[in-house]
């Protein structure tokens, strides 16, 4: 019971960060330099068109009236269509394809990531200041600090063009169909319509950028594990343990490993709400279309509507792994009480 | 206790061989150490109680930088200081002007010749002399954002730790707003608004940081004000402010200096991958933006595209090393191991 009641106390502080991220974006877009009435009129216009555009937009109201109006259509579903990012497409629709595109990456890399890094960080603190931590932590570090497009671009390099094991660029061969549209995961799609070749094309496509996208969050994952596990080290249970007698393996995988595993998921989960959104990069060196690049095309062509539509997605969803991560705690960790 | 021992036992022998090391060392430390006599003449410790504070001073100094000696660390600063070399001494270092660099040639994508070492990238500009400059626009921008961020977001954790109530709520409620934001979609809508100027970018990485620190120093500052020391200067009459500034703020900088470090590096990658997407001060010479330029060319001409990675990616690694050696060296947490 005191979980849900955790749970509704959250959501209820979630509430005002979400009214102030909606605001903020309101207030940003429209302060954004560009017209978008200009994306919807032909190149000779009179002032009657360009009035007659603006109202079919609903930008001649004043500020409030218009914010009041946006929060409105924001809450009730009705998102409108796109003005200048892909003329006329309902932009729930544009969002969720693109919004499902890249959490289909960002699964995989998160996944593969929270895997190796818990792996090597565990490695790196229990040999700390040997030669292997030395290694492992300067790796680890050199997936932090490396650029992840530089990376994409040396992957591309190599791997796409000097030894063409995989496709370079896109998320699909270019000819290739789609499959129906049934959960919005290309993958499962793919395997209801029983089209074995649409998914392995889709797999084929996916390695490069998760490879990228692993690699960056691995470092973080792995720092974190490291520091946490040197921490519970010295804790006077891992001595316990080790005076009764275990075995210096079970000492490491049951008794220090699961409690310094806890903020561990609080990196894995940030990560993961990172990487949803801040797979722009990626995206745009593997040209993927996700949500970043959608974002981008949305702000070079001023288009209000999509821009709030991205963020307003990007940001729940941020929002709502973390609530999950905090409420993963409680069943992980029997200690914490809400 | 046994591995307590034993640290002490390696820190006698390192001892005894100090000793033992040549007269020669022994005399240039002490005239290191003693120049002020020399030089200044007249120049006399005033209390004995001075002189001690001094002597703990020193030792406590000389396990701090032993701390700092590992390798990963070492490495760090001596790339911090070839980038910091390259950024001030850059139109000395590098074999063309500035505007040569900027300027147009007929050399397009060239391979490396001697003229031009590690080839041209468009408009037939050196990549050369480019990183070289490179290294002075990403400096001069992730420097001022990042004090910009320090300075306002430890302004603003202290008074919100200190103060608690509705002025906490109120900061940390707008803080939160900021964090549930992606940062590069904040700072990409920033540049798109204010336009792509040097000054406008720093501005939004240095807004973008406020929140961040301001939650870090907040957390310390809510420990701090409950110990005895901050009751003993409300006694004897400081005021808020003084009690904020002068007591509170020193015992809760640290986790701010090791972050700093560390932070630089991320703040010199973001701004990377901003120009990478083509949101930067097109009159400066910088790595992203080269790398950007190189996507159209990356199969006839990969090298334009590698060095300019490279830089960025040893001048992130030096200042996260060295951000790292400090956090190993500081925290309390790890001091015992």
């Amino acid at each position: 019971m005191s979980m849900i009641k955790y749970i509704i106390r959250r959501l209820l502080v979630l509430l005002p960060v979400l009214f102030g991220v909606i605001t903020l974006t309101f207030i940003l877009s429209r302060l954004m330099p560009g017209d978008p009435v200009l994306a919807h009129l032909p190149r000779n216009f009179s002032a009657e068109d360009y009035t007659n555009a603006l109202r079919a937009l609903g930008l001649h109201l004043p500020i409030l009236q218009q914010y009041v109006i946006f929060l409105g259509d924001l809450f009730t579903g009705n998102w409108g269509t796109s003005v200048s990012v892909a003329q006329g497409a309902p932009i729930w629709d544009l969002v969720l394809e693109r919004f499902f595109r890249t959490f289909d990456i960002a699964i995989f890399a998160i996944v593969i990531a929270a895997f190796l890094g818990i792996k090597t960080g565990v490695i790196s603190a229990t040999n700390r200041n040997k030669a292997k931590d030395t290694v492992l932590r300067g790796f680890a570090l050199v997936g932090v600090a490396i650029p992840v497009f530089w990376m994409g671009m040396l992957l591309q390099y190599f791997l796409a063009f000097r030894i063409p094991i995989f496709p370079g660029v896109g998320y699909k061969t270019a000819g290739i169909g789609d499959p129906p549209k049934i959960t919005y995961f290309r993958i499962i799609d793919s395997i209801l319509a029983g089209d074995m070749r649409l998914l392995v094309d889709y797999i084929q496509h996916l390695i490069l950028p998760v490879a990228c996208l692993s690699f960056i969050t691995l470092a973080s994952i792995t720092r974190q594990t490291r520091s946490s596990m040197l921490e519970i080290l010295q804790q006077d249970y891992v001595r316990t343990a080790r005076a009764k007698g275990c075995k210096e393996k079970d000492v490491i995988k049951t008794h220090a490993r699961k409690n310094a595993l806890i903020p561990t998921m609080t990196i894995i989960g940030l990560n993961f709400g990172g990487l949803l959104t801040g797979a722009i990069l990626t995206e745009t060196t593997f040209n993927l279309h996700g949500l970043g690049e959608l974002l981008i095309v949305a702000i070079r062509n001023t288009d209000y509507w999509v821009l709030n539509g991205v963020v307003f997605v990007t940001t729940i969803t941020f929002i709502t792994v973390n609530l999950g991560v905090d409420i993963l705690y409680g069943f992980v960790d029997p200690r914490i009480r809400f | 206790m046994g591995q307590r021992y034993e640290q002490e036992l390696t820190e006698e022998e390192e001892l005894g061989e100090e000793k033992k090391e040549s007269v020669l060392k022994n005399t240039v430390s002490w005239i290191f150490t003693n120049i002020k006599f020399l030089l200044i003449p007249g120049y006399r410790l005033e209390e004995l109680s001075n002189r001690e504070k001094d002597y703990e001073k020193s030792i406590s100094k000389r396990k701090f930088i032993r701390r700092l000696k590992s390798v990963l660390t070492i490495l760090g600063i001596v790339i911090i200081f070839v980038i910091i070399t390259f950024a001030v001494l850059g139109p000395w270092l590098a074999p063309y002007t500035f505007e040569e660099a900027n300027g147009v040639f007929d050399n397009w994508w060239a391979a490396a010749s001697p003229e031009h070492v590690l080839g041209t990238t468009m408009f037939g500009r050196d990549i050369l002399s480019r990183l070289i400059y490179g290294a002075r626009s990403s400096l001069t921008i992730a420097l001022p954002a990042i004090s910009f961020s320090v300075i306002l977001g430890v302004i603003l954790g202290v008074i919100s730790g200190y103060y608690g109530g509705w002025i906490d709520s109120l900061i940390m409620r707008i803080a939160d707003v900021f964090f549930a934001f992606p940062g590069i979609i904040l700072a990409l809508v920033f540049v798109a608004i204010w336009g792509q100027r040097m000054e406008y970018i720093m501005l939004a990485y240095g807004i973008l940081g406020v929140p961040y620190y301001s939650r870090i120093i907040r957390g310390s500052v809510l420990q701090a004000r409950e110990l005895p020391y901050i009751e003993a200067a409300k006694a004897s009459g400081a005021g808020n402010w003084r009690i904020m500034f002068k007591h509170i703020l020193p015992n809760t900088i640290q986790p701010i200096i090791i972050s700093f470090t560390f932070d630089i590096g991320g703040i010199i990658l973001s701004l990377a991958g901003l120009s990478f997407l083509g949101y930067s001060d097109y009159r400066l010479i910088e790595w992203g933006n080269d790398i950007s330029a190189a996507r159209l060319h990356l199969y006839d001409a990969p090298w334009t595209a590698l060095w300019p990675g490279f830089m960025i990616l040893i001048t992130v690694l030096g200042f996260m090393l060295v951000g790292d050696g400090l956090r190993d060296a500081l925290d309390p947490r790890l001091r015992n191991l």
